[in-house]
Parts: structure tokens; sequence; C-alpha cells
């Protein structure tokens, strides 16, 4: 592996493994590997909790240690050979509605890259974008990287309630927020997608996966979301 | 299938198990018990598995009425425990008969209590593999929320407990009042990015928890530590890890903490002293305590210990000498000794 990395425990109980403090698709990629290599060792590993740069393992304390553990995970390492490419690329599409009532910092964004508004959704929709980690609440994904002349940086005083469905930019950072939550991110738009349901609470997408946003009509907006609640409305998957 | 009816719900009385562990990288939090010892203690007492969910309640119990027979422990803070309107003790199983009704007063010291039920605990469905309550998700428990009048709780019918006077705790008499309480924990992931003069402080002074404590963490008061200038990556969050605010306080990350945090981490609790730490009201002083990670290892394979002994004892108890009658009419007398008491 190409990575520089270091062991750091947490807690009797858990360790991050820490690379390069950057936001790099081929480095998160390969924690996203080394995260699913791991959970399939049979050592005594709980859970893995991928990020940016880190990947917090939880292990039981009774099964193994903290220097046992760092060994054989460093030998996972040398011997997993996917890390370096692991290419299953799955792209899933979301449908936005980039109306002016669900994107409430449309006109600030705009402002701030000196752009129209046709230019910032083109710019927004262009790309699928990896998602580097699911945190803050279920269905929530970090993704990255946005195009700089929409990446304004979140607002100084987060709003008590953004709306479930929320699109939103935070620096060169983008994202849903699946329920109503208080927030600070930039917010474009609005989809339409059900992302979280505490009844069918299994999530639509994963980190490691791509997300590809697409425009549509508020007439599409509301007609997706009557298919979607009543369970009859599937994620596109392009690849 | 039978049920524990809710006559009142209580302060933010909950279901909950050992928590949904795997579901943390998709953005679960893993909640469960937020002492889980105490959990742990009143499901072993009943007879059942550390999994088996059982009913949290805050400062100010529910009150309950058993729609059949069954049998019962309370554990954790001092919640005063009234069966058929009769005090019962903590940490010690009891007979309920269908129609008894079990109720709370406030807690004279800790915060949080566990009600355990035999046969299984509460039988409310798995979602994700763990019948916890996630609360602000709406996610698992009874209908994802804390309790209110007119559930019903699903639980079995037991009428068989094994060596039913002999099941008590007695072992642990906490000091819950002290003024004081020491609170171990190792070096947290960013440990080194505070200065040396911000470490001293935070092991040197003391913290009491502010009002903003609750499941997902306990905000602490003190004299602020100076924080490093930094913007972190946010990375996933563990239990019992003391994250620096930008105002230079602590909070403490427990069980429905967010999935993942973006601030300095200067400490992690340690496994066995949370419970402790969950307990405590805000007038006691937190004193932070480093230990090695070895020594954090040893405590939690120490407390294991005591309660898989405490486990084998409970087990074994009936067939320790005399085996037969005679054993049944000396369990008979302390039931009439400790009534007529």
């Amino acid at each position: 592996m190409e990575y520089d990395y270091q062991f750091v425990p947490v807690g009797e109980q858990s360790l991050n493994i820490v690379f390069p403090e950057v936001i790099d698709a081929a480095e998160n990629r390969a924690i996203q590997s080394l995260a699913r290599a791991l959970l399939d060792t049979d050592e005594g590993i709980i859970a893995t909790i991928p990020a940016y740069h880190t990947l917090t393992v939880n292990f039981d304390a009774f099964r193994t240690s903290f220097t046992e553990l760092t060994n054989k995970i460093e030998n996972v390492i040398k011997n997993h050979a996917l890390l370096k490419n692991d290419d299953k690329k799955h792209i899933i599409e979301l449908p936005v509605c980039y109306d002016e009532e669900f994107g409430i910092d449309l006109e600030a964004v705009i402002k701030y890259g000196k752009t129209t508004f046709e230019e910032l959704v083109r710019l927004h929709t262009e790309t699928p974008y990896l998602i580097y980690m699911m945190g803050f609440m279920p269905g929530f994904a970090y993704m990255g990287s946005v195009s700089e002349k929409i990446a304004m940086s979140r607002l100084k005083n987060p709003r008590a309630k953004v709306p479930a469905g929320s699109v939103a930019v935070a620096g060169k950072q983008t994202g849903m927020y699946p329920i109503e939550a208080p927030g600070g991110w930039r917010i474009l738009g609005r989809t339409p997608v059900k992302l979280y349901d505490p009844a069918h609470p299994e999530p639509r997408y994963h980190a490691g996966d791509h997300i590809k946003f697409t425009a549509i009509s508020k007439k599409d907006y509301y007609y997706i979301q009557k298919l979607d609640l009543k369970g009859s409305y599937e994620l596109k998957e392009l690849v | 299938m039978k049920t524990v009816e809710v006559l009142e719900g209580g302060l933010a009385s909950t279901i909950q198990d050992i928590g949904r562990s795997g579901y943390q990288a998709e953005g679960f939090p893993v909640s469960g018990a937020i002492d889980i010892m105490a959990h742990r203690i009143a499901n072993m007492l009943v007879g059942n598995d550390d999994d088996a969910a059982t009913l949290e309640l805050c400062m100010l119990g529910p009150k309950l009425r058993f729609a059949c027979r069954t049998f019962i422990a309370v554990a954790g803070g001092e919640s005063q425990p009234f069966l058929d309107g009769r005090p019962i003790s903590l940490n010690k199983v009891y007979s309920v008969k269908k129609g008894s009704t079990l109720s709370f007063k406030p807690m004279s010291a800790g915060r949080y209590g566990y009600l355990a039920v035999a046969g299984g605990g509460f039988l409310t469905g798995l979602v994700l593999g763990s019948r916890s309550t996630t609360v602000r998700l709406g996610l698992g428990g009874f209908k994802g929320r804390r309790l209110q009048e007119g559930d019903r709780l699903p639980i079995n019918e037991c009428y068989k407990m094994a060596s039913l006077h002999f099941r008590e705790l007695t072992s642990k008499k906490k000091n819950r009042s002290a003024k004081n309480a020491e609170i171990r924990f190792i070096k947290g992931p960013q440990w080194n990015l505070f200065t040396s003069e911000a470490q001293t402080n935070f092991c040197k002074n003391f913290f009491s928890i502010s009002q903003q404590a609750d499941r997902m963490g306990y905000r602490l008061m003190g004299s602020r530590l100076s924080v490093p200038k930094i913007n972190m990556l946010s990375e996933g969050t563990v239990l019992g890890n003391v994250q620096v605010t930008r105002e230079g306080l602590p909070i403490v990350l427990l069980t429905d903490r967010q999935t993942t945090g973006g601030y300095p981490v200067i400490a992690t609790v340690i496994a066995v002293d949370l419970g402790k730490l969950v307990q405590l009201n805000s007038q006691q002083q937190i004193h932070f305590k480093k230990v090695s990670l070895d020594e954090a290892r040893s405590e939690l394979v120490k407390q294991a210990d005591e309660l898989e002994k405490f486990r084998l004892f409970l087990k074994e108890y009936r067939y320790h000498y005399p085996i037969g009658p005679a054993r049944k009419g000396a369990q008979k007398l302390k039931v009439l000794l400790n009534e007529k008491g």
C-alpha cells in the first residue's frame, strides 16, 4: 500500500488507523476497501468505521488486544491486493429539484460563484460524487468534491431546522439531510426521495458508492415523492 | 404473548439492550443502555442473556401494570421502586402477579435505572439486530419513542425462577453521594495536539456535569482548556471519547452519540468507569486520572470476571447442600422472617 499510516489507540476496545490527513478519493477508496477486508477476518473485530482519512476499528478486548490486532492488521494491509485499486464502482442517481422554494441558499451561492442558476445546476449535477463517509445521521453522506465555483463555506450560525431531503454544499463537500435537523450547509435544492425511514432503516447507499444528482422539475418532484411514499420508487443505478 | 401496560410513562423511559454496534459506519448511533453494567446485572438476576432488552428509566421511572406472572429485578440508580405499593430493593429478584403494579419515586441518587423481566426481557421488534431505542431517529424500541400511558410492552409469562430467594447482588454497596469522583481515562487520539498545559489542567482541575447531559453526551463544566487551533476532518466516534469544543469545554460522548465527530478528542474514559460517570449528579466533582492502555484493559477483564463469578453463583446456588425439601423449607423460612422483619 502506498499510503503511510499509523495505529492510534482510542480506547481499550477501539483503535484508529490514521492515513495522511487529506480529502483524496484514491486514499479514501483504499480505506473503504480495508474496512471491508477487516470485517471479513476472524480476529475479534466488531465494527469498522471508515472516514475521510481514518479507519476506526472496534474490537472485542477479550479476544484480542491493541498490540496483537495491529500486527494482524499490518499483515492484512500487506496481503490485501485490492487496496490500491478497488474498482467496484456503484453510481446511484438521485433526483433533486433546484427550485427556489427548496434551495434556500441558491441566491447566495450564485452570488458567491459569480455565476448563473443554470450554470450552478450544471456544475452540481455534472459529475458523480464519491461518498467518503456516512455520518451525522443515517443516510447523511459526506461527498466530494464540488466545483470550486459553488464551494461556498457553511453558515456561521447553523439553522435550527433544515428540512428533510435538503441537498446542500459546505466548502467542497456536498450531502443530503435525510431528516429534519439543525445544520449550517448551504442548501441548493431538495430530493423527493425519502432517505431515512425508521420503518425501513436499511440505507439506500453506502460509503464508497457514488451519487450523481439529476435536476428535476417541481412537477416531477411531487410525482416521485408520491411514488416513493407508496414504496414504488427505486433509485436508479447508473453503473 | 403477554404484556406490561404503561400507566404513566415517567420522565424518559425507553427500551434498550446492548445496542446496534454493526451500523455505525452507516450513520446509525449505537444506542443501548447508557449504564451497560446495570443493564447486565438486572438481566443476569432474572436469568436473561446480556442482550435481552430492559426498560431504561431516567430520574423518574414509569408506572407499570403486569398482565401476567413473571419475575423482575431493578438495577442502576436509586430509583426507589414500589411493587404493589410496598418498597422493594434494588439488585434483587421479585415475583410479580397478574395485575401487580410497579412504580418509582424520583431517584435519590444516580440518573438511570434498569428494569429486567424474566423470560427474555421486553420483546419489541428487532430493528437492525437490536431492540434499542434511538429517540431522535424514531428508531427501534417501542415505536421508536419514549414510553407513554397506554403502551403495552410485550413480554413472556414466566412461572419459575430457580433459587429465587438467593437471587440478589449484595456485594456492591456503591457510595453514590461522594463529593468527588475519580474517572480514569486513556489518552485520546488527539491528546498530543493539546498543549502540555491543557493536558495538565485536564487532569488537575475538577469538572462537573452541566444541564446539557443526555444519552448523546454529557457536557462538562469547569475551567476552560486551551484548544488546538486546527481544522480536523471528521472521524468515527468511540464510546467514552472526551471531545473538547471550541469553547474549551469537554463533552463525554455516550451511547446515542453522533457517529462521526470533528472536535479533537483529548481522552477516552475507560469502559469500567463509564457506568460511574453517567450516574453522577451535577454537584459531584469529577477528577480525571490518566491510566495506561494495559491498566484499562486489565480493569475491564477484572470487571468481567466479577460478573462471571456472580453468574456462576446464581447458577450453582440451587445445587448447594442441602438439596431437597429441607432446602425448600429454608427458603420459605427466609421469606417468613423477611416479612416479619
